[in-house]
């Protein structure tokens, strides 16, 4: 059954609405939005707060364009992206509670062209290319990243794991 | 002498470091999810698009050359789970995505002609087209993990834009 739906969009806030954005990507909590967008005619991935539609600043992202497919943990310490190391790509995640910056290796050397982070940052999902099929693959990194978990659910015996990013 | 000098060269290239914020940045290699990457394979030929959510993964399956929707529950079975009259024979999945446990989706679908975003809702099995406005054309979609806000890629005017809808409770 298909009904039509009250619900419309809306534009997003902030100072960015004359540029071209893509690639959105909300953190678990929709606080946060992640974007791509043509930064001296080369991609790279902005993040939002929407409540105040304010740019947050990243520590790891102005370097390795194109980057690609953005993806957030719950509070948005997490921010998973695809950049561009010489002819490989690279999945690169920036902890922006620590400041940290996490290049992961795909074992076998494979390529990402698309991921997808968890909300409590524990589990990553990767689009590769293989034999001209896409496939997808699901990796652990619990032993990798704290959990980023939402309020509530934030475990008080597991040291910085319930602090906020910025 | 010599020695001095390359222990203060030496410590002067880790102060560099450091300060460019570079620590930490080696390359870790990924543990595979190996019964869960196996049933993907088991799945179908061809996987795209992957969105997880808390212990739910949703991507886009090539089943006899025919793209669909598959939600699996990552920690039950790693079999899809149904979706009532959200795969139809008449429409082309586009981009999907999921909420973090697993309820709400939405997606962009081609169909007659038309692209278009809906909603779905597994505990209902309802279906519902969301509206774009000013009208543009669709091409992706992330969904908040509290599936409260959805974020459109919408093409308009020549240019990318994103839009917000706030998706019913």
């Amino acid at each position: 059954m298909i009904s039509a739906c009250g619900a419309a969009s809306e534009p997003t806030a902030g100072s960015l609405q004359n540029r071209s954005q893509e690639d959105p990507a909300l953190s678990g909590s929709g606080q946060k939005l992640a974007v791509i967008v043509q930064q001296q005619g080369r991609p790279t991935v902005q993040l939002r707060d929407l409540r105040n539609g304010k740019i947050l600043p990243l520590r790891h992202f102005s370097r390795h364009q194109p980057h690609s497919s953005p993806s957030l943990s719950w509070n948005g310490r997490y921010l998973a992206v695809i950049t561009q190391r010489g002819l490989r790509r690279q999945i690169v995640i920036e902890d922006r509670l620590s400041g940290r910056m996490l290049p992961l290796r795909l074992p076998g050397g494979q390529e990402p062209s698309r991921l997808s982070l968890s909300p409590d940052g524990r589990q990553l999902a990767v689009e590769l290319i293989n034999q001209g099929l896409w496939r997808v693959e699901v990796f652990d990194l619990k032993n990798v990243l704290e959990p980023d978990l939402a309020a509530g659910l934030q475990r008080s015996t597991r040291g910085p794991s319930g602090l906020r990013a910025p | 002498m010599m020695q001095s000098k390359t222990r203060m060269i030496a410590m002067s290239m880790i102060a560099m470091v450091m300060g460019s914020g570079l620590i930490g940045c080696s390359e870790r290699t990924v543990k595979p999810m190996h019964e869960v990457n196996r049933a993907l394979r088991q799945l179908a030929t061809s996987q795209r698009a992957p969105v997880l959510g808390q212990d739910w993964l949703v991507t886009l399956i090539n089943q006899r050359g025919r793209e669909k929707i598959a939600l699996i529950d990552l920690r039950n079975g790693r079999r899809p789970v149904p979706l009532p009259g959200l795969n139809r024979a008449d429409s082309q999945p586009i981009s999907v995505c999921v909420s973090a446990d697993g309820e709400k989706l939405a997606l962009v679908r081609q169909r007659e002609n038309q692209t278009e975003v809906v909603f779905y809702r597994r505990s209902t099995a309802l279906v519902q087209r969301l509206e774009i406005n000013p009208r543009g054309v669709p091409r992706q979609v992330s969904m908040s993990g509290d599936g409260k806000q959805l974020a459109v890629q919408v093409s308009r005017d020549g240019r990318w834009d994103i839009d917000l809808i706030r998706l019913p409770g």
